[in-house]
């Protein structure tokens, strides 16, 4: 489903030139659920957003569903971030000023559903992520566990393949954060695939496959064995 | 339209209603700049436009046409003295008559001012121009009769006693209300039959500027000019005053005139000329004047209030820095970034453009009843208006709202 062949990616400050992905090649089937880990600088929240179609290689090649991404305009990134990805963000990102149910439905909106429909939609996904009774609450009355189930929630309201999570347990405290990873555990068994960044060991293990990078390379892609789940 | 084009702008809309709801006093500040320049373009465009038309329909009552030709004491002529009188008489009119192509209808003009006539009907007194005039005046001065008719031309001839007044004339004579057609005034030592009562002329604009035309155009009495000339004693018309075949002729008509005047009295005295059509001229350079004063006056204002938008969508899209970024995450397209940010843009100055329209309506409405004057807005002006503050809207968000379009995601998400 997500093809990366020995693609870097270089970052340029003036006329520093930092490479940061030194050529990685990586294959995610459907219903992985991949957790990508390394120390700061080693390129993991980059290789991410290439994955998510926000940011474009340098070199190689990156294939999504078999569809080349490189050369991709604009118009079309932007139909696939639409209909084949989530994103769930380390601060959440949800627009302050309007309340959780017209977050959720933001996603609709840019994919040309009716108001009707957006709003049984945006409403059951809500639902889905505990959060129906707090559809009318804007995101400061909500903590910021509620806030990632919000999140959450908007990320899948497109039906997407893919959850692309960075850091997504980065700002919660261990209780929110074991009860965000035990959602998306569970999504990961109803079939969806995710790829998430995390510097936090407890955090990956909830991963059935850990990348760790090292200086723009694979250090190690390792399958894990799946912890029982505590509760 | 497809549905998914109306919903794309449906929801473009949607999404800049919810952004500039939040921000409201901004929003409304915005707001208010375009409302003074549209305001402004309004006032304008009434002022214009009413001024233009109250100075013409007055102009109007002149005769659009009419030429004055009159001798003038500037031909420096030592013997001037000498040669007493206008420089044109009795006869000339029928020269003139036949000699000028130029010219349609003609009439002779006699001031009776000065011959010290009393008006009077039994104990009342009035204190009228009283004016000779030929047969076809009536033409040539654009007068219209409320009553009775004009003099004809064997009645000028036979200088009749007959007399056309105005309406200011016959209420001073005879009353308010009062036909005075058929009836009889008294001009110095004769007798007069009222054959006449003219139509009201309003000139009071162009009386409010001190023109001399201005006086109370309806305090007047027309009497056959041969018969005004007999009373005073006088073979001199004061002046030749003649409809051209048109506005574009009148030029060629006073030198037509002019001309053989010159001819028929061997060039002792110079003639000088007034046309309408210098008037108009002169009005309708008036008029540009004050539009242009004041269409520069409004376009700085709507220039102020589009830097204005300028500056707060700019501020808006720095400050929505991530949020533009999400936005791309979950899916929208440059297009439909750029259309929300264009549509604040837009939707600010159009309830600015709104707001102005309806201040420039009331402003001027309330203007005309406080002064009389007939200050109308009129539906050009309104979709003026309308154009203009979209176009402020388009001009002013275009920049800001591409720059929000073309954002990088990853770096649009990244910003602090």
């Amino acid at each position: 489903m997500i093809a990366l062949d020995n693609v870097t990616k270089s970052y340029r400050i003036e006329s520093l030139v930092i490479p940061v992905l030194k050529g990685i090649t990586l294959t995610v089937s459907e219903r992985e659920f991949v957790a990508i880990m390394g120390p700061s600088g080693s390129g993991k929240s980059t290789l991410l957003n290439i994955i998510g179609c926000l940011d474009c290689v340098d070199t190689g090649n990156y294939q999504l569903d078999a569809e080349p991404i490189a050369g991709a305009s604009e118009d079309r990134l932007a139909i696939i971030r639409s209909s084949k990805l989530g994103f769930v963000f380390q601060l959440f990102n949800l627009i302050p000023r309007v309340n959780a149910l017209r977050n959720v439905e933001l996603p609709l909106i840019y994919a040309g559903v009716a108001p009707k429909l957006r709003r049984e939609r945006a409403l059951a996904m809500l639902d889905a992520v505990g959060m129906a009774d707090r559809a009318a609450h804007t995101p400061a009355q909500l903590s910021g566990g509620q806030q990632q189930r919000v999140a959450i929630a908007r990320a899948l309201v497109n039906q997407p393949d893919v959850l692309i999570a960075d850091e997504p347990t980065g700002s919660l405290d261990s209780k929110a954060g074991n009860d965000i990873m035990q959602l998306l555990d569970r999504l990961n068994a109803q079939g969806l695939t995710i790829v998430m960044v995390t510097h936090e060991e407890d955090i990956a293990a909830y991963a059935s496959r850990t990348l760790r990078l090292r200086d723009g390379l694979v250090e190690r892609d390792q399958y894990n064995r799946r912890i029982a789940q505590v509760h | 339209m497809g549905v998914n084009t109306r919903r794309f702008i449906l929801d473009g809309i949607g999404q800049a209603v919810w952004a500039l709801r939040y921000n409201r006093l901004r929003t409304m500040l915005s707001v208010l700049g375009i409302t003074v320049g549209i305001a402004g373009v309004m006032a304008i465009g009434t002022i214009s436009k009413s001024g233009r038309y109250l100075i013409f329909s007055e102009l109007e009552t002149f005769g659009l046409k009419s030429v004055w030709v009159y001798r003038t004491n500037d031909d420096k002529d030592p013997n001037r003295a000498v040669r007493a009188g206008t420089g044109i008489e009795a006869r000339d009119v029928e020269v003139l008559a036949h000699c000028c192509p130029a010219v349609h209808h003609i009439s002779p003009v006699v001031f009776g001012r000065g011959a010290g006539l009393l008006v009077r009907v039994g104990k009342r007194f009035s204190n009228p121009q009283l004016t000779g005039v030929g047969a076809d005046y009536a033409i040539v001065n654009n007068e219209e009769l409320r009553g009775g008719r004009f003099f004809k031309v064997a009645e000028v001839q036979h200088r009749r006693n007959m007399a056309v007044m105005g309406v200011t004339a016959a209420e001073d004579l005879f009353g308010p209300d009062v036909d005075p057609v058929g009836k009889e005034i008294r001009i110095g030592d004769r007798w007069y039959l009222v054959i006449g009562l003219l139509e009201n002329k309003d000139r009071a604009f162009i009386g409010s500027l001190g023109s001399p035309g201005g006086i109370d155009a309806n305090n007047r009495i027309l009497l056959p000019y041969t018969t005004l000339q007999a009373q005073i004693g006088s073979k001199d018309v004061g002046v030749i005053q003649a409809e051209a075949v048109d506005v574009a002729q009148a030029d060629a008509a006073v030198g037509e005139l002019t001309q053989v005047l010159e001819r028929e009295h061997n060039h002792r005295y110079a003639y000088k000329s007034t046309t309408m059509a210098q008037y108009i001229k002169v009005s309708e350079r008036i008029v540009q004047g004050v539009s242009l004063i004041g269409i520069v006056a409004a376009s700085i204002s709507l220039l102020v209030g589009g830097l204005g938008i300028l500056n707060i969508v700019s501020t808006s899209v720095q400050e929505r820095t991530r949020e533009i970024g999400l936005r791309k995450a979950v899916g929208a397209s440059q297009g439909s970034i750029l259309f929300q940010f264009l549509m604040e843009s837009v939707i600010i100055s159009v309830s600015g453009g709104l707001l102005g329209l309806l201040l420039g309506v009331v402003g001027s409405v309330g203007l005309a009843l406080a002064t009389g004057f007939p200050l109308m807005p009129s539906w050009p002006i309104v979709v003026l208006a309308i154009v203009m503050s979209v176009l402020v809207g388009l001009l002013s968000g275009y920049y800001p709202a591409r720059r929000a379009a073309l954002l990088r995601p990853v770096l649009a998400l990244r910003y602090e």
